[in-house]
């Protein structure tokens, strides 16, 4: 459990002042709390006893005051301290993850799904915040206090402390025991909650289809399991729950109990005054705290650790795709060479790629043709390093890819890819994400080209109109060609289309593709398709299928030369309707 | 941008629905109250035992007033004298009684020598040798008289040890009794307060069942306008989320409040029953305290508002870009969006911090303030003892109670917003209950049980938006059997048709008739029983496939792989390791596009609808399964009267009919050659949409 926390000690050091002055006033606000009862005793002694005056009474109340508001002070303290120390390590942690996740590449992306590691950042941060902060303080407060406490209590009176504390012990282990089966119970209810809510969104989501089969009822019935299943959940939860805190309360009762019975006793007696009665009574209420403290702590720290532990997955995944040392600092200027490149996930997994050989030279279009699954994408992806090629396998000017400094690289490639991820913010925003800094006349002239342009009258503020959840919802074509424009702003010397025309109309591909072929004349492109439409605009194509390199040549060849080309090809002749 | 309200007051209307729901679990939700009060009676009892067996064991305290007519109307006057003792020349009144008598009174009786302020020791006496013997030792101090042992407390104290414990057996006795009430006491609680606990529990998971039940049903029965307008999102967030925010005020908030003023109400009656002057004392440092909750709670409000804003704002911006990293890796973002990150998670800490201020210095307030009321307590009620117009025990009830008091108060502002909060999801979700916008579904009469599918629409108007018409005037007629096709530009209003025709929506004006009958006629159920629109975006439900082919219908497996088999679809369905058994996974994921599409018309097939209507799928798909679709396509619509709003040029030639709507009216009509050869808009269409589809032409 403790090697989890490594990932932590850092953050802590940082904190450390903070860390200091928290428990110094935690300590002096437990010696505070401590002494008080002390005064209550004194008082109530001299109320009791025979020889009262106001005088004596109102000093020690006056004291009493003044510690109190000195407890008030320290406990702000470190109320301040730790819980600052805490929230702010949370915050470093969280950037520490998502710098890390800046330079993962798509392997761990497949491995991790993206809700998987939202809830890792915030979920499980919540546990670490609780494991850094209050159970620290739960434990130096239970420490100090029950410490202290037990120690006033066995030297005055030990007979009584031995006997009223025998119940405290089992609120330890109730908190212990309970807490972990709440925890489980509570997971339960999570799940039931979350299975709950997919329901709703999947039937909400398919409502059309559900309306035009007139399956409502259905639905409803379905719905119906899930909610009852969910009632069910909670209900559990809520057996032992409902236990819980009145079964510490109960305990708790019995230590006062015994003091009753054994103190009274002793009071009548004369071995103890009405005061230390009193006094007695306060410190067992004060115990009931600590012990329970005990209890959470160990609770909070195992579920720190758990969580710690799924951070640090995220956190020891060291980025598999990184700059070469002495890596190559300028920038690639397009001139593509790839050869004999054979690539798979793993090292067992079954090969994508196979003895892949071509060649681009710069200024010149490549075209990809193949079916889904073929291999079309990983190929493309391979060359920004998105996934990593082996050693001497791709080429740019000359050198291996893997020799150049990785953002010089990629900073030379640009790829619209196949689904067109948009971030919210506004379409020129979205346009100018490669460079911020681009002038209102570059990001006009990216727009130009996808033809989005068309549609700015139509878009409430026109670039400046968001996108995405809360905002404008566009179409998927619309996407697609802001995404275009993405890529065509930062102009760079290597551009890839990934299937990239698939939800734009025939018309409008073409006016894409003029314009595109225009502007980027002399550098280096790829496109991606299955369209032969598309295709004819390239220099070269090379056919995929399997993984392998099946046929290769210009249009003209592969429409003439017997193959997967030339069916499909015809296909879609046939299929469009060519006249 | 809608900014959502998380927060809102308290209030009634809100409130008077909620409870209404609570209404079919009356009998759990009263035990559970009177559980409730029983549980906190335990616990507000348990001082009081503590200071009952205080006063009248451990401390025995008596003060003696000689037996004459005027003590004795005085303390009629009180309503002392039937506690008092009369034993020989002197009444005995137990401490607890005698503080009650005013002090000037006292001070009169005690100039007349009728009354002093020593105090004595009475306790029963007992047929035992040895405690006869202890009391003919002390002839002196010990007097029996009336069945009473009676000595001064001093006395008493002054006694050897053993002496005194043979001496004060009936007290240890006493004590006995107090520990078993005691017992009892919190035995009682214990289990009243988990019946507490778990019945609010009960209702409360009760009434969100039916809450979220009332809720789904309605919202699945909204008409698309609604629907559509309306983010899934959202509606998934009223139904689970908001929900969850009542029952946390069910649950928690509501009955913690109830328990927490009962227990507040209970001590304050409980120290005005002991004592009306401490009482009187102890209840005039609350308004302080309430201030400085009502304070407190406005700026914890504004922080917990703070953070949920800034939490909701990190946590789009992460999930933003986890999926996106591809995108931001492409071009190089990396620093950027860290840096953006970074300034996002500052201001996330910062309102984290300013919301642990509030709390940082609310709740050291209120110990304070705890602290000060006992000082207070034990200054006057000091004074009081020393008049003895108050007993030792009732003090130290008082200190008791007054930490118990402040104990709630603690975590009033979190109860407060959770309120709050609870307040707002009740005002969405009544909102959403409220809308109501369906479509009427009030037809009683039906359609012929053979239908054969001939369709009419006459003079028909249609605006989605008022003012914006998307049809206007349109007539036209499909004959049983017929397979039509309708084709025009992106705006003409295809898919209106197609919405219309099944009464997702419902026209302005005109008529819509199948087989001569109004569709508005007829129950939806029997209309869409017959019609049957098929989507271009293709949803598949999480389950089996043969799951997502019956729809929860009463179909025989058999037919389901007959319909399968009738579109094709049944070799990839064999092919997978479960065949129909196989479970999909979120919306189909693992399976194409195409095979989607395929299982979608298995599941118009296994239905078997007579009038069908294709919205074909616009994006392109590899040509192999095109061609797969166009085939199971055309197995489809044999035999049904068929609706197509065509996109494929293949489609729209093999039509029967081609019906051409241009602004919401129809423009052309016939055969493809006729059209073309008419030279009129579908030739123009043609030429633009279509004839480039298979490139150009060698």
């Amino acid at each position: 459990m403790l090697k989890e926390y490594k990932t932590l000690l850092p953050l802590v050091k940082r904190y450390t002042v903070f860390y200091i002055l928290g428990l110094l006033a935690l300590v002096l606000t437990d010696a505070g709390e401590l002494y008080i009862p002390q005064l209550i005793k004194q008082v109530t002694n001299i109320i009791a006893g025979e020889n009262f005056t106001l005088q004596a009474v109102g000093r020690l109340v006056l004291m009493m005051v003044g510690v109190a508001a000195a407890v008030a002070f320290f406990r702000f303290g470190w109320r301040y301290f730790i819980h600052g120390a805490s929230r702010r390590i949370e915050r470093d942690l969280r950037e520490q993850v998502f710098t890390h996740l800046l330079s993962l590449s798509s392997g761990f992306y497949q491995k991790m799904r993206t809700g998987d590691i939202m809830a890792r950042s915030s979920n499980d941060m919540r546990a670490i915040r609780m494991a850094s902060g209050m159970a620290l303080v739960a434990f130096i407060d239970g420490f100090f206090l029950s410490v202290a406490i037990l120690a006033i209590l066995f030297s005055q009176f030990p007979r009584l402390a031995l006997i009223t504390i025998i119940p405290l012990p089992f609120i330890t282990v109730i908190v212990l025991l309970g807490g972990k089966v709440i925890g489980r119970r509570f997971k339960l209810v999570q799940e039931g909650f979350s299975r709950l809510s997919e329901h709703v969104q999947e039937a909400l989501t398919g409502i059309r289809v559900v309306k035009s089969f007139v399956k409502e009822s259905w639905i409803e019935k379905s719905f119906h399991v899930r909610n009852d299943d969910n009632l069910r959940r909670n209900m559990q939860l809520v057996r032992i729950w409902g236990l819980f805190f009145p079964l510490i309360t109960f305990v708790s009762g019995l230590s006062m109990l015994f003091l009753l019975y054994y103190g009274g006793q002793a009071v009548i007696l004369d071995d103890f005054t009405p005061g230390d009665f009193m006094a007695f009574m306060s410190y067992l209420t004060m115990l009931r705290w600590p012990v329970m403290g005990m209890g959470f702590t160990i609770n909070m720290l195992q579920r720190g650790a758990a969580s710690l532990q799924r951070i640090n997955e995220i956190l020891n995944e060291k980025p598999d795709i990184t700059s070469k040392p002495n890596a190559i600092t300028s920038r690639p200027a397009g001139d593509l060479k790839v050869d004999r490149l054979n690539f798979r996930y793993q090292f067992e997994g079954p090969p994508l790629l196979q003895e892949i050989s071509f060649e681009v030279p710069r200024g010149n279009t490549l075209g990809i043709l193949g079916r889904t699954g073929s291999g079309k994408s990983t190929l493309v992806r391979l060359i920004p390093r998105l996934l990593d090629p082996p050693t001497g396998s791709i080429f740019i000017d000359g050198h291996d890819i893997r020799q150049y400094l990785l953002p010089q690289l990629r900073a030379a490639i640009g790829i619209v890819p196949q689904d067109s991820f948009l971030f919210s913010d506004t379409i020129r925003g979205n346009i100018a994400f490669g460079n911020p800094d681009a002038t209102d006349e570059q990001v006009q002239r990216a727009a130009d080209i996808s033809t989005i342009s068309r549609e700015l009258l139509s878009f409430p503020h026109g670039w400046n109109t968001p996108v995405g959840e809360r905002g404008l919802t566009l179409s998927g074509g619309q996407k697609q060609r802001i995404a275009i424009s993405r890529a065509m702003l930062i102009d760079p010397e290597l551009l890839i289309f990934d299937d990239a025309l698939a939800s734009v109309d025939a018309e409008t591909e073409e006016q894409i593709l003029d314009a595109f072929l225009k502007t980027r004349r002399g550098r280096t492109n790829i496109l991606v398709a299955h369209r032969v439409s598309t295709l004819q605009h390239a220099d070269h194509i090379i056919v995929l299928d399997g993984g392998r390199i099946v046929q290769q040549g210009s249009h003209d060849q592969l429409a003439q030369q017997p193959g997967l080309y030339r069916d499909i090809y015809r296909l879609q002749q046939l299929t469009g309707g060519g006249v | 941008m809608e900014e959502e309200k998380i927060i809102k007051g308290y209030d009634p209307v809100i409130m008077r629905r909620l409870l209404q729901f609570t209404k079919p679990y009356k009998l759990p939700a009263i035990i559970a109250i009177i559980a409730l009060l029983i549980a906190t009676v335990a616990e507000l009892a348990t001082p009081v035992i503590m200071q009952r067996a205080i006063d009248h064991h451990i401390m025995a305290r008596y003060y003696r007033f000689a037996a004459a007519d005027n003590v004795r109307s005085t303390l009629e006057e009180h309503g002392l004298y039937d506690d008092a003792l009369e034993i020989g020349d002197n009444y005995y009144l137990p401490e607890t009684d005698s503080e009650k008598l005013p002090a000037d009174e006292k001070d009169a009786l005690i100039e007349a020598d009728q009354f002093s302020r020593t105090t004595w020791y009475l306790t029963p006496t007992r047929e035992d040798a040895d405690l006869q013997a202890l009391i003919n030792n002390y002839p002196d101090k010990i007097d029996v008289r009336d069945g009473y042992i009676i000595m001064t407390r001093a006395d008493m104290q002054a006694l050897p040890m053993e002496q005194k414990t043979l001496l004060r057996t009936g007290d240890i006795n006493g004590i006995g009794r107090s520990t078993l009430l005691y017992f009892l006491l919190l035995a009682g609680a214990l289990l009243f307060m988990f019946l507490q606990v778990y019945l609010i529990a009960y209702t409360g998971q009760e009434v969100m069942r039916d809450i979220r039940s009332s809720l789904f049903g309605h919202t699945i029965r909204q008409s698309l306008r609604y629907l559509g307008k309306t983010p899934v999102g959202t509606l998934v967030t009223r139904i689970t989320n908001d929900v969850e925010t009542i029952n946390e005020f069910f649950t928690s908030v509501a009955t913690s409040l109830l328990r927490d003023f009962a227990l507040m109400g209970g001590v304050v009656v409980t120290l005005f029953l002991l004592d009306v002057r401490l009482a009187t004392i102890t209840v005039l440092s609350l308004p302080p305290v309430l201030l400085m909750t009502l304070f407190f709670r406005s700026r914890a409000r504004d922080a917990y508002r703070r953070v949920r804003l800034w939490v909701s704002n990190v946590n789009a911006f992460l999930s933003e870009h986890i999926s996106g990293m591809e995108v931001v890796q492409i071009f190089g973002r990396e620093e950027r969006s860290g840096r953006e990150f970074k300034k996002k998670n500052e201001e996330l800490l910062s309102a984290n911090l300013s919301e642990m201020m509030v709390f940082a210095v609310f709740r050291p307030m209120i110990n304070l303030f705890t602290s000060i009321s006992i000082g207070v307590v034990l200054y006057f009620g000091g004074q009081m003892v020393m008049q003895t117009t108050v007993s030792l025990g009732i003090m130290i009830a008082y200190v008791n109670l007054i930490q118990k008091f402040y104990q709630p108060v603690m975590d009033f502002t979190e109860k407060f917003t959770i309120m709050q909060s609870a307040m707002a999801g009740g005002e969405r979700i009544f909102h959403l209950i409220d809308a109501k916008d369906r479509i009427p579904d009030e037809g009683s009469g039906s359609l012929p049980e053979h239908v054969k599918g001939r369709i009419e629409f006459k003079n028909v108007r249609f605006a989605y938006v008022q003012d914006e018409p998307v049809l206007q005037d349109l007539s036209f007629t499909i004959e049983p059997g017929e397979t039509v096709a309708i084709v025009g530009y992106t705006g003409a209003g295809k898919t209106t048709i197609a919405n219309l025709l099944a009464r997702m929506w419902d026209i302005q004006s005109g008529s819509i008739t199948i087989d001569g009958v109004d569709i508005r006629s007829v129950p939806l159920q029997n209309l869409r029983n017959v019609v049957q629109p098929v989507q271009q975006d293709v949803f598949m439900f999480a389950g089996t496939i043969e799951d997502n082919i019956k729809l929860g219908a009463d179909i025989p497996h058999r037919q389901v792989r007959r319909a399968a088999e009738t579109v094709q679809a049944a070799p990839f369905i064999e092919q997978l390791p479960q065949g129909y058994e196989s479970e999909l996974k979120e919306s189909g994921a693992n399976l194409s596009t195409g095979q989607r599409q395929l299982l979608a018309f298995s599941r118009v097939v296994a239905h078997d609808p007579r009038i069908l209507i294709l919205d074909e799928a616009t994006g392109s798909i590899d040509t192999e399964t095109e061609q797969l679709i166009q085939a199971a396509i055309e197995k489809l619509m044999q035999g049904r009267t068929a609706i197509v709003i065509a996109h494929r040029l293949s489609t729209i030639r093999n039509a029967d009919r081609i019906l051409v709507l241009n602004d919401g009216q129809l423009a052309e009509s016939g055969r493809h050659d006729e059209l073309l050869a008419r030279d009129g808009l579908y030739a123009t269409l043609y030429r633009l949409q279509y004839q480039q589809q298979g490139g150009k032409a060698p």
